[in-house]
């Protein structure tokens, strides 16, 4: 018993310091896990911008350098005017439509601040090569986007310092969360009559087929070559958004004919054109599909892989 | 999101409906197959007449080895099971990659979503992220601006909770009319799991912010750069960082290795591959909180940050792909859920909303989490449109569609979260209609 006890003690006394540390960094919330994020590691990510133009980096660019720019890393998604080809968003048009049956919510119609442009171009477009722009580019292209949708002249120059000073058409129209905003109440019984009662029946014919897609998950028949599997990849995360379906006139994989007629070129023309980019007959190639961040090689296999793919 | 395009394409939809039921073709023509009593249990299930399982048989199963341990180191459902899938619907977007695809509910047992059912939104593809080239990073109106490694994040203490996750543009196609004869689409864009991290709190407080720090910018690793504006009172009440979910790590759908978490508000703002949170005195007004997720009103003015997804209920069971055969008893099952806490009650209408009766929740009633509900129910054969009304202990009733669409009118796009009607017909088939 008494030497039981003498350990108690010990142990104790060796614990009341260790415990006082421990409740001291609880208090604070001080746990002193991570660590101090240097000036230049945080200049790297901190990108974001406010609509009274906090966080705008040093720079400029015309309407003028902004229309070369979007017509050829923007324009074969959202149009040459900004109307949007298919179905990818449109960027400009649709004043006074907000309140009709059918409104067009775009930048000059809809968005309250030249800010969120500036941000979001920098940050995820061109769609397949995101934060790929320099600063000039994004001041160039997005005065350019504001001069589509009349907001700016053509002469029109932006920079850092005047971004927060062009005021968007819908800015004063958006309000404060004020939901919620109906009152249904708990009846239980007699709670409407039955007679008024309008079924109204779904539109048939738009529900997507619910059978397992099993087709392109079979991986079993690959006839691929090696420099096609490699391909795929690149293919996938920078090529697919225009060739799946053939946006803008890119031709589309399944399109067998275009692309025999193509080939005819042979392939090192092929190869040669994504690399460097292409205009032809149906819409614009940007060189390397807009990601400069690929190797010629990268560019290559996925050209292989668009020409074997089934 | 719910742009209400018309797709070209029209599908005969009811040959659809009654394909995952075995038609009778079919079970012939297995009848007529070869037998391999001795071959491997996986094909002889499926090349043997099926009465030759039954009573008084005994089944090959039984007669014969199956598997052996890990022969499926991460174990995947049963093959019977593989109509249990995420779909999508192709013509609401350009493409896959900045899209959505919705959980299977109409299959769903319980409250809990498994990982690979959970629904997916991505405005970017979902990135292929190697954790230890991750960082976190929390600086603006901070004192000490820190970066965190997954390590590091996980060596804080660490919260689980189960809370729903929807997206705000679920139901969204429907404010105009009925157009999905499925409940994975009209209302598969929520899932449910149990979510385990850190306190955003408690890294707010490790970084010290200041006093004028009233806004947090929460900012995605993916192509999108996905960022929100988060009030700071909602990031040191409940907000998660988030790196497990369902006891495993975080799906690459859903944000590996890190992600934020917002109970109860629309998914968006739970901003997954969370690289930076940054500390401000204003919201920043990105994106995808002005051009996007912002509610259109009537009057041509919107509303911003509508955060809540407020209280909601559907009857997953009978449904379109859960239509009922014989007449007899059933139960008639669904889910409800409010982001602005627990659910308190929920009530079942089978005249369309003329008559109500109470039913039954059962199992956990969580806060901000999918609830259970259910009542008995004796067919007779009778039409009916079939209805469940949501109340949640704020005491908010979930209305009626005619009840937002008065304030709301049609154009809005997300949080349409009204009484969701179905229609039974004599034969037990289930139509998704709307009443006026
Ligand atoms: C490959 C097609 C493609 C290209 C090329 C492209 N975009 Fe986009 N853009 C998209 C898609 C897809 C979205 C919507 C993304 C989403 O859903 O989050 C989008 C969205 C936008 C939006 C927001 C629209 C809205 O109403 O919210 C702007 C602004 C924009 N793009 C500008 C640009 C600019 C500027 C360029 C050229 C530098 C560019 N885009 C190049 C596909 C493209
Ligand atoms: C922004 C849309 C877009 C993207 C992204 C894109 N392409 Fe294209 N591509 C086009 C268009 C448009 C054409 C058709 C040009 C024409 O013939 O008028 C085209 C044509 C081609 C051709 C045929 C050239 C010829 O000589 O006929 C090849 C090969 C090609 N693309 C490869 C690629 C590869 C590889 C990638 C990805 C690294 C890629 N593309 C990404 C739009 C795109």
């Amino acid at each position: 018993m008494y030497s039981l006890n003498r350990i108690l003690i010990v142990f104790a006394l060796t614990a009341i310091p260790l415990l006082a540390v421990t409740s001291f960094a609880a208090e604070t919330g001080r746990y002193g896990i991570g660590k101090t994020a240097t000036i230049e590691e945080i200049a790297g990510w901190d990108i974001d911008i406010r609509p009274d133009g906090k966080g705008l980096p040093k720079g400029k660019g015309s309407v003028l350098q902004g229309e070369e720019a979007y017509e050829a890393q923007c324009a074969s998604c959202h149009g040459l005017f900004g109307e949007g080809e298919g179905r990818w968003p449109p960027l400009a048009g649709g004043e006074d439509s907000l309140t009709e049956d059918r409104p067009k919510k775009t930048v000059g119609s809809y968005w309250p601040y030249a800010s969120t442009l500036w941000d979001y171009i920098n940050r995820a477009m061109p769609f397949s090569a995101p934060q790929s722009l320099t600063p000039d580019e994004v001041y160039a292209i997005t005065a350019y986007v504001l001069y589509l949708n009349d907001l700016v002249e053509k002469g029109f120059v932006l920079t850092q310092d005047n971004l927060a000073s062009i005021e968007m058409p819908n800015v004063n129209n958006f309000y404060a969360d004020d939901r919620p905003d109906t009152n249904n109440e708990r009846c239980m019984k007699n709670c409407k009559d039955p007679r008024n009662i309008e079924v109204i029946q779904s539109l048939r014919g738009i529900t997507p087929d619910q059978k397992k897609t099993t087709a392109e998950e079979n991986p079993a028949k690959s006839k691929l070559s090696e420099a096609a599997i490699e391909g795929k990849a690149t293919y996938t995360t920078s090529c697919l958004v225009c060739h799946a379906s053939g946006v803008a006139g890119a031709p589309s994989l399944d399109n067998k004919d275009d692309w025999a007629k193509r080939l005819e070129q042979g392939m090192d023309t092929l190869v040669k054109r994504a690399i460097k980019g292409f205009m032809g007959e149906s819409g614009i190639m940007p060189p390397k599909g807009g990601n400069m961040s690929l190797t010629d090689e990268q560019v290559s296999n996925a050209v292989q892989y668009m020409v074997e793919a089934e | 999101m719910a742009d209400s395009k018309k797709p070209e394409t029209s599908k005969e939809y009811l040959a659809e409906l009654t394909a995952h039921v075995p038609p009778t073709s079919r079970r012939d023509f297995l009848k007529k197959g070869v037998k391999f009593s001795t071959s491997l249990a996986a094909v002889a299930a499926t090349s043997e007449a099926l009465s030759d399982n039954l009573p008084p048989h005994v089944s090959s199963w039984s007669k014969s080895l199956g598997t052996g341990v890990v022969s499926t180191p991460y174990g995947v459902p049963s093959k019977f099971e593989e109509n249990v899938i995420r779909r999508t619907v192709p013509w609401l977007t350009a493409d896959k990659i900045s899209s959505i695809s919705m959980s299977p509910l109409q299959e769903l047992k319980g409250i809990i979503t498994p990982n690979g059912l959970v629904f997916e939104r991505y405005h970017a593809g979902a990135p292929a992220i190697n954790p230890a080239q991750h960082r976190l990073m929390i600086h603006g109106l901070v004192d000490n601006p820190l970066i965190f490694t997954m390590d590091d994040l996980m060596r804080f203490p660490s919260e689980s909770v189960i809370n729903f996750l929807e997206c705000p543009a679920n139901g969204g196609m429907e404010w105009r009319g009925p157009q999905m004869e499925a409940l994975q689409f009209t209302h598969g864009m929520i899932s449910c799991c149990e979510w385990t991290g850190v306190r955003l709190s408690t890294l707010l407080a490790e970084a010290g912010v200041q006093s004028k720090g009233k806004w947090v910018l929460a900012e995605g690793a993916d192509g999108a750069g996905m960022s929100r504006s988060i009030p700071m009172n909602k990031a040191l009440d409940d907000a998660l960082i988030v790196y497990a979910q369902n006891g495993e790590k975080l799906r690459p759908e859903q944000g590996y290795p890190v992600r934020l978490f917002n109970p109860g508000w629309e998914g968006n703002t739970s901003v997954k591959w969370l690289r930076r949170l940054k500390i401000g005195d204003k919201p920043w007004h990105h994106r995808e909180e002005t051009s996007k997720y912002t509610d259109l009103m009537p009057d041509g003015r919107s509303r911003r940050f509508t955060y809540e997804q407020e209280a909601n209920s559907v009857i997953t069971s009978p449904c379109p792909e859960n239509p009922w055969g014989q007449k007899g008893s059933y139960e008639i099952e669904g889910i409800a859920w409010s982001g602005r806490g627990k659910i308190k009650q929920v009530d079942v209408s089978i005249d369309g909303g003329v008559t109500w009766r109470p039913a039954k929740l059962k199992g956990l009633v969580l806060t901000k989490a999918l609830t259970r509900f259910c009542l008995p129910f004796k067919w007779d054969g009778s039409p009916g449109l079939l209805q469940s009304r949501a109340i949640d202990e704020t005491g908010y009733v979930q209305p009626t569609l005619s009840q937002l669409r008065n304030v709301r009118g049609t154009n809005s796009i997300y949080h349409k979260n009204s009484i969701h009607t179905w229609q039974l017909q004599s034969n037990g088939k289930i139509k998704n209609v709307q009443l006026k």
